[in-house]
């Protein structure tokens, strides 16, 4: 226990330097942020759940049934977000971190490194879950008027069923990683969790949650909550979790002690059973880790034909970064989920806009329609925001430790960026296009309206790229290995903010002049001359605020990413 | 072909470089050396265009650095301590990548890095992921890439780290190669035994001051030790601080 305890102080000390004073990277800027947009989700949480106990409260037997359904199906949907997350970090953490050579180079045994390392997977793993279950059952407590020992028993089993699903992920990984190299597996892995992501927003969005509304389908409903059975097999930790914190909110000590006991034991009895394989297996497993897999796949080539030659219209040096861009984006197999997740919320997204339930309303057709493709734009361009985040604002700190080769490349860095802003601008122009077209030809929007559209998106586009692109240059971090790190990082947020906000204030802009334009058109009247000066005013704000967006943060990130 | 005048780099803590002045000539090898934290690495990547200098001048092949780095950097072959690459490329795509940077002819570019891998016995290896390489790999394949447009003046920062006996000779052999036909050579180095090999002439950096300069007699002079290894003078130079 010892050795591990100091293996995990390397962890702690840097995390605890990060505070110095002097440190670039402005950590109470951060811990701010990050502070303020935590609390802000935490609270939405618990006034949500709170909300919606209080209603299920109201109704009498029903509702507390549906209440204590719930608990199953959320501590069911914790333990398996858990379970995956630590299997993903447990391969990183006990096979992939850099570290690890060094670590086995010194004279402690592997049981103690595969301890250290699988504590702080266990940590990075489950804080959120923990931070963010939180809520969840406070609110429970207050509504049910649960005692101390509920909220004893909640965080006791918590914790356990958070060391489960890393004991669990752990000896999977350790028997995985003795069959095939650990690289291998995390990307086997990677796609496995995408394609099951992607398979359950399918299902949920195909049981077209939306008829929930219309009161015709409400048998349906009582049926559907009457199926809806989550395992609770008794020889389940997650059916113990669940029982134990059922028990606690209606004060069953028996049955909550009984519980809380089991879900000890086995989390014990797991991480004996862990030590026990790690002592055996690790070192085997890390060992075929060190070595370099095959390829997963074989480039493309028919007879002769390349695929590069598409970009021979390109300046070389812009034909040099496209075809690298593609060739490392699409070999990267951390960027395949979120491409695959990307294109099934594109499909969801236009899917919605076809099963749109416009003829119940009782408000005339043609204006709700009208109103709907004007929200799309800023919808779309919502979307558009995600993508970038996640594909435009890591793309200049991809480049990693490999940048050296872009500044000492006869390429300056204004060019540079230039090129990564037309290799992303193209396809999410084309993208964004054809979401706002085909969603519009489903809402069947009049001419003014899909111009409109077209040309707000038009000018939305370049602004998010050009957005992404220069501050992903202010706030590059070469030293990242992983993208979904750099998003979620301050530059990443602050993106996120800015996007939002300039696509807010291009919709209000709009939204005057275009309700003003089209009830002048709906009611046949001519626009005074005031108003068209307005109207014109507005579009042109609008217009020069995309502008901005665009050249400004370029121009910051060749500032800031030029030789110093 | 290569001038630093007064060159000084501040960190704002410590002064790295500190009006540094130096000239290389046409087809000269020119070693660097200095104890850990001396300048090397910073004077190396003021050169190769990668850190702006504080103050001073840097004239590359006639291009002053600040005013033209693109043109400046056309001419350099650069080759950094650390061999970081993009690592989802192949050995082959990456100089194709570079080949494209640098305006490689088309028709030339495959006999060439074909006979540049073959060079740097890299060409069984030339369709895998650099991921797939060693250190000593991707290091022979960053001097491979920094040959490919067959510059002017080639600066290299620590050549030899990570290359095998072999591979060491080979490179040794290259550089000589490359200085005979013309080729300015700057040679940031710890390895003694490489710089008193293989350069002309010799400038030692201590703190960031260029403390001695010139060809190792030169420097046996400077450091009144007669017939002695660099080792010794660069142990007597830095030992007295005090030479230029």
């Amino acid at each position: 226990m010892i050795p591990a305890a100091t293996l995990i102080r390397p962890r702690l000390l840097s995390s605890a330097n990060s505070f110095r004073r002097g440190n670039k990277k402005n950590v109470w800027s951060r811990i701010l942020m990050f502070g303020g947009l935590g609390i802000f989700f935490w609270l939405g949480i618990f006034i949500i759940f709170y909300r919606v106990l209080l209603y299920f409260h109201s109704v009498q037997d029903f509702g507390d049934i549906l209440a204590m359904k719930f608990v199953s199906m959320i501590i069911l949907t914790f333990f398996m977000l858990l379970l995956f997350s630590n299997l993903i970090n447990c391969l990183s953490h006990l096979y992939l971190s850099q570290d690890l050579p060094l670590l086995h180079s010194l004279p402690v045994s592997a049981n103690a490194i595969f301890l250290s390392r699988w504590l702080i997977s266990t940590f990075d793993s489950s804080w959120m879950i923990i931070a963010f279950s939180l809520p969840v059952f406070l609110s429970y407590g207050i509504i049910f008027k649960a005692g101390v020992f509920y909220y004893l028993v909640f965080i006791t089993v918590m914790l356990f069923m958070c060391v489960i699903a890393s004991a669990l992920s752990g000896i999977l990984v350790l028997f995985g990683s003795k069959i095939l190299p650990a690289g291998r597996i995390r990307t086997i892995l990677i796609i496995l969790g995408a394609a099951l992501l992607i398979f359950l927003i399918f299902v949920l969005r195909f049981t077209r949650p939306e008829q929930l509304v219309n009161p015709d389908s409400f048998a349906s409903v009582v049926l559907y909550l009457n199926s809806l059975q989550t395992p609770s097999s008794p020889y389940l930790p997650t059916t113990w979790v669940t029982d134990a914190i059922k028990s606690a909110l209606k004060n069953e000590p028996a049955a909550y002690w009984l519980n809380t006991g089991l879900v000890i034991t086995f989390a014990c009895m797991l991480i004996f059973m862990n030590s026990l394989l790690a002592g055996k297996i690790y070192f085997h497993g890390f060992s075929k880790s060190q070595t370099t897999p095959q390829r997963l796949f074989a480039p493309l080539k028919y007879k002769g034909i390349d695929w590069e030659n598409m970009f021979n219209f390109l300046p070389r040096e812009s034909k040099a970064f496209a075809v690298k861009e593609i060739r490392t984006f699409f070999r990267d197999s951390s960027q395949w989920p979120q491409l695959f997740l990307m294109t099934a919320l594109i499909v969801i997204y236009i899917y919605n806009f076809s099963v749109l339930p416009l003829e119940n309303y009782p408000i005339r057709t043609i204006y709700l329609q009208n109103l709907f493709s004007f929200l799309n734009i800023g919808l779309a361009s919502g979307v558009l925001s995600a993508v970038a985040a996640r594909f435009v604002f890591p793309a200049v700190s991809l480049e990693s430790e490999a940048f050296w080769i872009v500044q000492s490349a006869p390429v300056s860095i204004k060019n540079f960026l230039w090129i990564k802003f037309f290799l992303y601008y193209i396809p999410l122009i084309i993208l964004a296009e054809i979401l706002i077209v085909s969603s519009n030809l489903l809402l069947n929007v009049s001419d003014f309206m899909m111009v409109l559209s077209m040309l707000t998106i038009f000018f939305l586009v370049p602004a998010i790229v050009g957005l992404g692109t220069g501050l992903g240059a202010v706030y590059a971090d070469f030293k990242s290995e992983n993208p979904a790190n750099i998003v979620t990082s301050f530059g990443g947020l602050l993106f996120m903010i800015l996007s939002f906000g300039l696509i807010t204030l291009v919709i209000i802009l709009e939204a005057g002049p275009v309700y003003t334009i089209f009830m002048a058109d709906l009611l046949g009247r001519n626009l005074s001359v005031a108003k068209m000066i307005w109207v014109a005013f507005s579009f042109l704000l609008a217009v020069f605020l995309c502008l901005l967006a665009t050249f400004y943060p370029i121009y910051l990130g060749e500032k800031h990413l030029t030789v110093k | 072909m290569i001038t630093l005048s007064e060159l000084t780099k501040d960190y704002g803590t410590t002064i790295a470089v500190n009006k540094l002045n130096l000239h290389v000539s046409s087809g000269e090898i020119y070693g660097f050396i200095g104890p850990n934290g001396a300048g090397k690495t910073t004077t190396i990547r003021m050169m190769g265009g990668i850190l702006a200098p504080t103050s001073g001048r840097i004239v590359i092949g006639g291009v002053d650095m600040s005013g033209n780095p693109v043109a400046g950097k056309k001419k350099i072959g650069f080759v950094p301590d650390r061999p970081f690459l993009y690592e989802k490329l192949t050995g082959m795509e990456f100089l194709q990548f570079s080949s494209d940077l640098y305006d490689v002819s088309r028709e030339t570019f495959p006999q060439k890095s074909k006979s540049l891998l073959q060079q740097f016995a890299l060409w069984n290896w030339a369709d895998e992921l650099i991921e797939a390489y060693s250190h000593g790999m991707k290091q022979r394949l960053i001097i491979a890439s920094a040959l490919l447009h067959d510059p002017q003046i080639l600066i290299i920062d620590e050549p030899m780290v990570g290359l095998d006996p072999e591979a060491v000779h080979m490179v040794k052999d290259i550089l000589k190669g490359l200085a005979v036909n013309g080729t300015t050579i700057f040679v940031s180095t710890h390895t003694l035994s490489i710089a008193e090999d293989l350069c002309h002439r010799i400038g030692l950096i201590h703190k960031g001051t260029l403390l001695a300069e010139g060809s190792l007699d030169e420097l046996q002079q400077i450091a009144k030790l007669g017939e002695a290894r660099l080792e010794e003078v660069f142990l007597t130079i830095i030992k007295e601080n005090t030479f230029l």
